[in-house]
């Protein structure tokens, strides 16, 4: 076989992705027993974008992390088994008549939490997204308007360096353009875009926070472009996909952050006043307690209310685990004659938001559509789960693999009763509770899951695809700690202040009153750097 | 659909040149195990019983049939092993016991099933009496006890979904699909639609003569 010679550009690769490893080099500590301004628990898409923006404003910041501090391109695999590393993989229990599949399917572990293995998709949700109550009547409102996030979306664009189209079709005007030009169009996108064409539904490239050419990140450095390695889902080796690990994190530490890796939060200790004093978490086996002045709770959808219900904390609503929300997420897959090989480029490099309020409907919301590429071992598992395929049909539909692809949804999903998170009376390793998770698909939902399945049938049958067939699919751990304006039906304000413990906040997807129909982490981060001005914009009054 | 098979030997061609990185050849070459080796030996089970092992190595021939290949992947020996280390993927049914429990009350289900529908041990069928008895399984129509304590298509997909990763997690069932998405250090830059670089492998097909043609296109 032909080998190639080492280029200039991946050597440029390798030394950008190597050097991004040096960030936590200098990295400052603080002692446990000195109270820190801030502890932030969790370093995802929620808990980075605030630890960098605290640091920078002289304040003295601990982040706490359960997972390690990986060097993707040394310890990264292109192996999905391998990289199972990534994944939350303390056991839940998924309840309801839709139970949810966790680990590799939504939540993190690790510096960067879920940005790890997140697809980079950063579509902005749309004004009206805000607004579900007020223009269906279910639902709810959210406490803020889109011009408050919206500054925060232009921000993160630039910083992160999110590839995107020129013009975005939909949506309201934007003040500024993507920075980078769109990541190419894989198998998937162009018969997405061809069929598309055909039946009339607007399409363009999606927006990704992954670099189609290299980009130089204040603060952070030089990251190389993307490779079209497909395997965002699985961690990014090169460094050209902003996770947080490449970017917010070594921003927070240059600013004098420290992320101690591996600490696994247990407790939260609160004085008489219910204030939070310290923060109590196992390292190598050893329990410590690092005291504070306010803790920024960021631990995502399940582990932030269990934090909360295991301690007792910020409950007074009785909303803590309630309002659970996934995405629905059905995908629809076919086999085409074309070579699609569906392993290369960014998964889904095509959106059409032409369904976001599709007319002659009978659901409230809406949904987006993305061309959808397959690693082998989860498209295998999916059949064998979703399809029942197994023998000798499941070995012969995977000698298709090569010609294999996929469109999905992303779809608003509404608050209910019957959804949420509690603490079972199951223990795990730590002799802490495991969450179970109820999760039914309402009347809204499989209605409009019922309308996007007929609709990208029609599709990939006009691409050309043959054997087509669908996985029933919910994405994304939304909702367990809504945000509202009143302590009786909500857990914090619009600022992410939790109403009960004045010096608690939570920045993570937890505090979403409502879904979205667009994928969540550009906005969790604007919601990160919103908290965290808000706070430094609070203790500056409070100092004059 | 028929499909096209690949070349063999693809994996092996690539995972020493630069195409791979070292941390993806570390993790490839700890899986390869050469063609010519000798038959693997029957896993002595950590944590089935020998009569379950027994009956999970039969269920693991009929879900995933490998007797094309020289040397198969030992299904049932990883989940024994996994069972055995206590470790997990990040979640369960809440309807299931733990994953230990589920398995061993599976297959005993498994046998109750197959001595109820023929009168036999399931793992002393023929294939496709066990085929029938798996299906009813699947389908939560299998007769037997242990199934009013769990859910018998709960425990199949999850035996089901459990083989089948492990299956494709082998190198050589990648190359049997035509995977080649591990041999990805430079990058990929030809993506779009029938396009394909030098070191992805071309589908053969069979031809009247036995001999295997080239197929691919650039």
């Amino acid at each position: 076989m032909e080998e190639r010679e080492t280029s200039d550009e991946d050597e440029l690769r390798r030394s950008a992705a190597i050097s991004l490893q040096d960030q936590s080099r200098g990295m400052r500590f603080y002692s446990t027993s000195e109270a820190v301004d801030a502890v932030v628990i969790g370093t995802g898409a929620g808990g980075a974008p605030l630890m960098a923006r605290l640091a920078a404003a002289g304040l003295s910041v601990v982040a706490l992390e359960a997972g390690k501090h990986w060097s993707p391109a040394r310890d990264f695999a292109t192996d999905e088994r391998a990289q199972a590393k990534l994944f939350w993989n303390d056991e839940r229990l998924s309840a309801g008549d839709d139970p949810l599949p966790f680990g590799n399917n939504n939540s993190g572990t690790g510096v960067g939490g879920s940005t790890l293995h997140y697809t980079a998709y950063v579509p902005r949700p749309q004004p009206d997204d805000l607004r579900l109550y007020t223009e269906f009547g279910v639902g709810a409102d959210w406490p803020l308007r889109y011009g408050d996030l919206e500054p925060y979306y232009d921000e993160l664009e630039h910083f992160l360096g999110v590839s995107g189209p020129s013009i975005y079709p939909w949506g309201p005007p934007r003040r500024t353009c993507y920075p980078l030009a769109p990541l190419p169009l894989n198998g998937a996108a162009q018969l997405m875009e061809r069929a598309c064409a055909a039946l009339g539904i607007r399409t363009s490239p999606a927006a990704n926070a992954a670099l189609s050419t290299r980009y130089f990140q204040p603060g952070v450095g030089w990251r190389a472009a993307c490779t079209n390695r497909g395997f965002c889902q699985a961690g990014c080796s090169t460094g050209a996909k902003a996770s947080m690990d490449v970017t917010f994190v070594p921003l927070a530490i240059r600013a004098g952050a420290e992320v101690r890796a591996e600490s696994f939060v247990t407790r939260l200790e609160t004085d008489r006043e219910k204030r939070v004093t310290g923060v109590v978490y196992v390292r190598n086996g050893r329990e410590e307690r690092q005291l504070c002045r306010h803790v920024f709770l960021c631990a995502g959808g399940i582990e932030t209310p269990r934090l909360l219900l295991i301690n007792n904390l910020a409950n007074s609503s009785g909303q803590v685990g309630r309002n659970f929300m996934a995405h629905t997420g059905l995908q629809v897959w076919g086999q085409f004659a074309e070579d699609v090989r569906p392993y290369k480029g960014i998964p889904g490099a095509l959106i059409s938001e032409d369904t976001h309020r599709p007319r002659d409907t009978n659901f409230a919301g809406g949904y987006l559509l993305q061309s959808i590429g397959a690693m082998p071992i989860t498209y295998a598992s999916q059949l064998a789960r979703g399809r029942g395929l197994w023998g000798a049909h499941l070995r012969e539909h995977m000698r298709g693999y090569n010609h294999t692809a996929g469109i999905n949804i992303l779809g608003e999903c509404l608050p209910s009763a019957h959804n949420y998170v509690e603490l079972s009376d199951e223990l795990d390793a730590r002799g802490l509770p495991k969450p179970r998770v109820y999760f039914t698909n309402g009347e809204n939902e499989r209605r409009m899951n019922a309308h996007a399945e007929k609709l990208m049938r029609e599709i990939w049958t006009t691409a050309g695809a043959r054997d087509i067939w669908t996985y029933p699919r919910n994405a994304h751990i939304i909702g367990t700690c809504r945000m509202g304006n009143h302590s009786v039906n909500a857990v914090v304000n619009s600022e992410g202040r939790a109403f009960d413990v004045p010096n608690l906040y939570i920045a993570d997807n937890s505090i979403f009153p409502s879904a979205l129909s667009c994928n969540p982490a550009l906005t969790i981060m604007a919601l990160s750097l919103r908290t965290a001005d808000c706070f430094i914009e609070r203790s500056r009054r409070s100092e004059n | 659909m028929t499909h096209k098979t690949y070349p063999r030997g693809t994996v092996r061609a690539l995972v020493e040149t630069d195409f791979v990185t070292p941390a993806t050849r570390a993790v490839l070459k700890s899986r390869l195990v050469p063609d010519d080796a000798p038959p693997l030996a029957v896993s002595k089970p950590r944590f089935f019983d020998a009569e379950a092992f027994d009956i999970l190595r039969a269920a693991c021939a009929r879900l995933i049939p490998q007797a094309d290949r020289p040397r198969p992947v030992d299904l049932a020996g990883a989940l024994d092993e996994r069972l055995a280390e206590g470790k997990c993927d990040g979640w369960r049914y809440s309807q299931m016991p733990p994953d230990g429990e589920a398995h061993r009350l599976g297959l005993r289900g498994l046998n109750e099933s197959a001595q109820a529908m023929f009168d036999l041990a399931f793992h002393v069928l023929d294939a496709s009496n066990q085929d029938e008895v798996l299906l009813a399984v699947q389908r939560n129509e299998a007769p037997g006890r242990t199934w009013k304590t769990i859910p018998a298509g709960r425990f199949f997909e999850e035996l089901l979904a459990e083989l089948t990763e492990c299956f494709y997690s082998d190198p050589l069932t990648l190359e049997e699909i035509g995977y080649v998405g591990f041999a990805d250090a430079h990058g990929w830059n030809a993506i779009g639609l029938n396009e394909l670089e030098a070191h992805e492998p071309r589908a053969v097909e069979d031809t009247a003569d036995g001999g295997a043609r080239d197929i691919g296109r650039r």
